[in-house]
């Protein structure tokens, strides 16, 4: 009887979301990121919606983009019927995706 | 002035409980696949088993040996068995009593091609589930390949533009079409622009599955593969249906409604002059897909208006 | 041990016929059906139960056995019972679901009425399909006799369900010979098969496909993951052996019917020489060594019942110290010019001791398998065991 590492439990192939849950680290794919002007918003929310990875936070009358997934797409500032969005590069921060 | 007036959109009423799927998950940038696979299961619910297969949504709706993406229930399948596999839990959960809803959700390579003869026998037998087709119109997980339901003259990686041969050859298969000639219980199209749209579809899927098969043909199209920004795939979307390219409609039992009417169509070119794919249509190469695409619209308002779904059925 | 109610019922019926009343005595919740010669009575019998109200299942009419088998892998993953049917061509079709369900540690139970492959159209009887997909993982099975294709398939929800085996269970028997022949076959009372499979539901859990998460099946096999799930499926399949054994001891003591598992040793006792059959062919074989013992060769029969997993060690042990053998395979093993079985017995060699081994290849597109064939076997078998040169395969139906 070989000795396992214990990766699976199951005879077959099944995984527990409870007890473990994966995660990539999108943030850090980006090369631009989602700026907010927040005095255009008119919080109609399109931004988080059309968030492929739904990464928008909702802060009661606003959105922000939750910079650890953001993966910069644009479809936020793209979509945004009021403007309030621009894509600025990331060599322009030096927080390295920490909001 | 209501300019600035702080609303949320209504779609917002659509979706209950958190996002099931983990923060970081490994789709393209932009990707309205992304969009999709969040959005489902927060109109749905719950209460559902997955059935899923190899594709671009592999990656997430599999685990990793132990792991998880995502805490919903899913079973992963060969691209032969999607259709089937859902047969199989239906029925026995439909069996035990319980109502839950389980859907499956391919592309449209498994959906149309390799899946397709199953999707077609699971139809004709009107199971109790609700298939999802989200149509990037080619096998983009295995690099851009084309599939049936791939249009008349794109570029893939298996039909390049060169001197001897220039792009698909022949039309993309009207799938959504094809399923509603089952006669199903539902069939529709939609796309993520019109997010509110989708969402009452899924909603009305949901509740038709009881009666019968439920369709819904999901129009999502590829930054990587298709040769556009990754800003641009809701604009995309919502260009489509403009343009007649992607109707939108429903079906119940074979009689059509169209639920968005597009009596002044922009230009064609308005659409394929944003898509790299379509970067090398000559002229008539264009006419020809303007001539589909047409054909397309029409059969469905046509259809519309001769077998028509009223709000009494 | 508790012993059945009832005596059962024996009923004139055939082999295609019995299969359909031991799955639809073991209640299963999942039917999938599709025709297939010499399968179709199996799917239409099971129909007239559900029609007449004998059977309560889910029956769904497939549009191809590719389907067949990957609705019942996931109604077994929702935590399901199942049965299908299939032969040849379909068996082929559903290759893919094949590969699926034993991943999956699927605990489905499948009739495979043994028809030749396609390649060469054939509508008769051959072990080809069983031997085309003796790796797809499955455990697979051989009925002899239409009693023992009932009897067979109640023990093989036994075993594919057991909690310590989990695998998908084929059971195969001859098509035209067995699933078109009437035999008298005792069928058992539905309350007694109801007592015979309820020690499965005293087992753990397996787990399940239930909405809400958090469990979701068939993940993707990364690196020492996969390989582990794949020893854990070796390992479950040589624990099916003793198991196999075991389980029909139980019936045997339940029912009055025992088999003796894995393998059928006929007249072994004091054997020099030894055939080694698989289904149907074997009744005619046993004649055929009854008469031989009358001309004073003491020549024994080997009947393998359980062909995956390989019964290596009950096999090691009956054959060993023997002077020669002969293998009857009615299929091919491609690429070594003889019969599957015969090459799988080969690898034997070493326990069993390097004696003659003769591979006949017969019965092959339903040509029978006849007394005089045999008699020739054990002859040339005999002979080899003088020391005389032999033949190492013999394509009997060509060469007499």
């Amino acid at each position: 009887m070989v000795e396992f590492k214990i990766f699976t439990k199951n005879e077959g192939a099944w995984s527990n979301a409870d007890e473990l849950l994966l995660c990539l680290n999108t943030g850090s794919w980006r090369s631009e990121r989602p700026v907010m002007d927040r005095k255009k918003c008119n919080y109609c929310g399109l931004c988080a919606l059309f968030c492929p990875t739904q990464c928008m936070t909702n802060m009661e009358d606003h959105f922000l983009p939750n910079l650890d997934y953001c993966k910069g797409c644009g479809t936020c500032a793209k979509e945004c019927p009021k403007k309030v969005i621009r894509m600025v590069s990331e060599g322009e921060f030096h927080d390295q995706g920490k909001a | 002035m209501t300019s600035n007036k702080k609303k949320l959109s209504k779609v917002f009423d659509y979706l209950q409980g958190e996002d099931p799927f983990v923060g970081g998950l490994s789709f393209c940038a932009g990707c309205p696949l992304e969009l999709l696979v969040r959005f489902v299961p927060r109109v749905l619910g719950r209460d559902i088993v997955i059935v899923g297969t190899p594709s671009c949504s592999a990656t997430v709706m599999y685990g990793q040996n132990i792991g998880a993406w995502h805490n919903l229930s899913s079973l992963g399948c060969l691209m032969t068995g999607v259709a089937s596999s859902a047969t199989g839990i239906s029925r026995y959960y439909r069996r035990t009593g319980k109502d839950i809803t389980v859907v499956g959700f391919t592309g449209d390579g498994c959906a149309a091609d390799v899946g397709f003869q199953t999707l077609s026998g699971a139809a004709e037998r009107d199971e109790n589930f609700i298939y999802i087709c989200y149509d990037n119109e080619g096998y983009m997980n295995t690099g851009i390949q084309r599939s049936s339901t791939t249009p008349l003259g794109a570029r893939t990686s298996t039909t390049p533009v060169g001197s001897a041969r220039r792009g698909k050859e022949t039309t993309g298969k009207n799938l959504p079409f094809i399923m509603a000639m089952h006669k199903i219980s539902y069939a529709a199209t939609a796309t993520l622009s019109h997010l509110e749209d989708l969402a009452k579809k899924l909603l009305k899927a949901k509740e038709k599955k009881n009666q019968g098969f439920a369709f819904l043909h999901i129009f999502s199209p590829c930054p990587t593969g298709w040769g556009f920004g990754t800003d641009l795939s809701i604009e995309i979307c919502r260009m489509a249906v403009k343009t007649h390219y992607y109707p939108l409609w429903e079906a119940e039992r074979g009689r059509f409604r169209l639920t968005h009417k597009i009596k002044k169509p922009r230009p064609l070119s308005e659409l394929v002059g944003m898509i790299g794919k379509f970067s090398h249509l000559r002229v008539e190469e264009m006419a020809a897909l303007e001539k589909e695409v047409a054909e397309r619209y029409a059969l469905i308002e046509g259809m519309s208006q001769t077998i028509p779904l009223d709000e009494t059925v | 041990m508790i012993k059945a109610r009832h005596e059962g019922e024996i009923r004139t019926i055939t082999g295609n016929a019995a299969a359909a009343y031991g799955a639809m005595l073991c209640r299963p919740d999942v039917v999938a059906l599709y025709p297939i010669t010499p399968q179709t009575e199996v799917v239409e019998q099971l129909s007239q139960f559900s029609s007449s109200g004998l059977l309560d299942a889910e029956m769904v009419e497939v549009e191809g056995e590719n389907s067949a088998m990957n609705i019942v892998s996931a109604a077994t993953m929702a935590g399901g019972r199942v049965f299908t049917a299939t032969s040849s061509w379909g068996l082929a079709f559903m290759y893919d679901a094949l590969l699926q369900a034993s991943g999956l540690r699927a605990p489905v139970v499948m009739v495979n009425v043994n028809r030749e492959m396609p390649g060469i159209l054939a509508v008769s009887s051959g072990q080809q399909d069983m031997i085309a997909t003796r790796d797809s993982g499955w455990i697979q099975i051989i009925a002899e006799d239409c009693q023992e294709i009932l009897d067979l398939l109640i023990m093989a929800y036994r075993l594919a369900e057991d909690f310590e085996i989990q695998l998908p269970v084929m059971v195969n028997y001859d098509g035209f010979y067995l699933s078109y022949l009437s035999e008298g076959v005792n069928i058992p009372a539905r309350e007694d098969v109801d007592a015979f499979l309820a020690p499965l539901k005293d087992q753990p859990e397996r787990p399940k496909l239930v909405p809400g998460g958090p469990l979701a099946c068939a993940t993707h096999g990364i690196g020492e993951g996969f390989v582990e799930l794949r020893y854990k499926h070796s390992a479950a399949m040589e624990r099916a052996k003793r198991k196999f054994d075991q389980i029909d001891q139980l019936f045997g003591d339940f029912f009055g019917r025992s088999y003796g598992g894995q393998i059928e040793a006929y007249r072994m006792e004091d054997a020099e020489i030894a055939l080694v059959t698989s289904g149907s062919a074997s009744g005619t074989a046993k004649t055929v060594i009854d008469s031989k013992r009358g001309e004073g060769i003491k020549v024994g029969l080997v009947k393998l019942r359980m062909f995956r997993p390989f019964p290596r060690e009950t096999l090691t042990e009956v054959l060993g110290g023997r002077k020669a053998i002969g293998v009857i395979d009615r299929s091919v093993c491609f690429g070594w010019n003889c019969g599957p079985i015969y090459m799988e017995l080969r690898s034997l060699s070493p326990e069993i001791g390097l004696v003659p081994m003769l591979s006949f290849i017969d019965g092959l597109a339903g040509l029978d398998i006849t007394r005089a064939h045999v008699e020739s076997m054990i002859e040339k078998v005999h002979a080899a065991s003088q020391g005389n040169p032999y033949q190492r395969v013999t394509w009997v139906n060509l060469e007499g």
